[in-house]
């Protein structure tokens, strides 16, 4: 009987022990729990605290659209955050394409704006229609950002470099160097129907959106 | 001794648990809530309910725009929520298991549950709805105004207003910010702060 016991058993044998012996041997290991950084980047994603905080509210649009409904996209080509790519050609006689482009990652307005479309999947299916994000932001903080919002189940697509080439071309780069929060309908023949030049400081209504997606017939 | 350690202890579970507290929640810059004790505002809750959540209100006979204070409830759970805030995205079920509880506990035509979308639009807060199956009333409130008018809270931020018979305005009795431990602590807690 002196050979090694089952660990239940020993642990049943510590019934026993006074409790304060066992509550020192936990008290370690709650510490060490309660600090580990997988259990805290798990529960308790510092996310708000690490969002930009501008000091007053931006000038609403500071640029000149280049482009109207009725002109056809120009075309693009820009790096994802999955290490793919998002061309103009991939949705021509396919879908339709919404772009929707924010000024910058880690900001309050742009880190409350996309994880509403999460929940609006079917919406975009529906019409036919594929969602885009676009910033001027490079991709490695991008794919940081869209991280710890905990993911989106769209693209999400880079115009870093050549710096804000996209967002030059249609008119929406702002002189600071982000793009104009912005949202773009493109028909399936490559047609822009929708453009939203929002005020940079309030999130546009997915209802609009969606009303005007609808709105877009052959 | 044992009285030491048992503030250890104490002190490293509070340590351990308040991170994850923190973290569900949108937090909003410049938020004050409204204390415990103070008389809640009689805030616009639209024109837009059903006929199903008009009843469940109390106010079945009443149409058009309706206000908190048409509300018959001595007691309402009132959660100011965002569709595009994950942790409300995450804490619909939650919520629906709650109206569930109360439910089945008796305690439904005593408690009732409201949720204001703040600054979202009638369409998006009919999304919320629709993709969580949300069964208790949700207002729209596109333009921040029953936000302001709550201390412009975090998300999701709840209220428990209570309301004595004979009164119309609601006093705020508990609230806090962020996701809850459970329904049923959060139903017991509900249940022993309101008179």
């Amino acid at each position: 009987m002196n050979q090694a016991q089952p660990w239940m058993t020993r642990l049943a044998s510590r019934r026993r022990a006074p409790l304060y012996r066992i509550l020192l041997t936990a008290l370690p290991l709650l510490v060490v729990v309660g600090f580990s950084p997988a259990v805290r980047a798990e529960e308790a994603p510092a996310f708000t605290d690490s969002l930009f905080q501008a000091s007053e509210p931006l000038k609403a649009v500071d640029s000149v659209l280049a482009v109207k409904v009725g002109d056809p996209m120009p075309d693009f080509d820009l790096p994802t955050i999955d290490g793919g790519r998002v061309r103009r050609t991939d949705f021509v006689g396919k879908k339709k394409l919404v772009l929707s482009f924010v000024p910058a990652a880690w900001t309050p307005v742009c880190s409350g704006q996309w994880p509403g479309y999460n929940i609006a999947r079917e919406l975009f299916a529906a019409e036919n229609a594929e969602l885009v994000g676009v910033s001027v932001d490079n991709v490695p903080s991008l794919h940081a950002w869209v991280t710890q919002m905990g993911g989106l189940w769209f693209p999400v697509a880079s115009d870093f470099w050549p710096h804000g080439a996209l967002s030059g071309r249609l008119g929406i780069l702002r002189p600071e160097g982000v793009a104009e929060r912005a949202l773009f309908i493109v028909d399936e023949k490559g047609v822009i129907r929708y453009i939203d030049v929002h005020d940079i400081n309030a999130r546009p209504d997915l209802g609009a959106l969606i009303t005007a997606l609808r709105g877009v017939k052959d | 001794m044992k009285k030491a350690i048992w503030a250890l202890v104490l002190a490293a579970l509070a340590l351990w648990s308040a991170p994850a507290w923190a973290g569900g929640a949108s937090e909003a810059a410049g938020s004050e809530p409204l204390p415990v004790g103070a008389a809640f505002p009689d805030v616009s809750l639209g024109a837009d309910l059903s006929p199903e959540h008009r009843a469940y209100l109390g106010i079945a006979k009443k149409s058009g725009p309706v206000r908190l204070a048409d509300v018959s409830a001595p007691v309402v759970i009132l959660e100011i929520f965002s569709m595009y805030c994950p942790h409300c995205q995450r804490e619909a079920p939650v919520l629906n298991d709650l109206y569930g509880l109360l439910a089945s506990g008796g305690h439904a035509d005593r408690v009732k549950m409201l949720g204001i979308g703040a600054g979202n639009s009638a369409m998006e807060v009919e999304l919320f709805r629709a993709k969580f199956d949300i069964r208790f009333p949700l207002a729209a409130d596109q333009n921040f105004t029953v936000h302001d008018a709550c201390g412009k809270v975090g998300t999701p931020y709840f209220y428990v207003l209570a309301r004595k018979p004979g009164e119309t305005a609601y006093t705020v009795v508990g609230s806090r910010l962020g996701r809850m431990d459970s329904p049923e602590s959060f139903a017991a807690d509900v249940l022993a702060d309101a008179p």
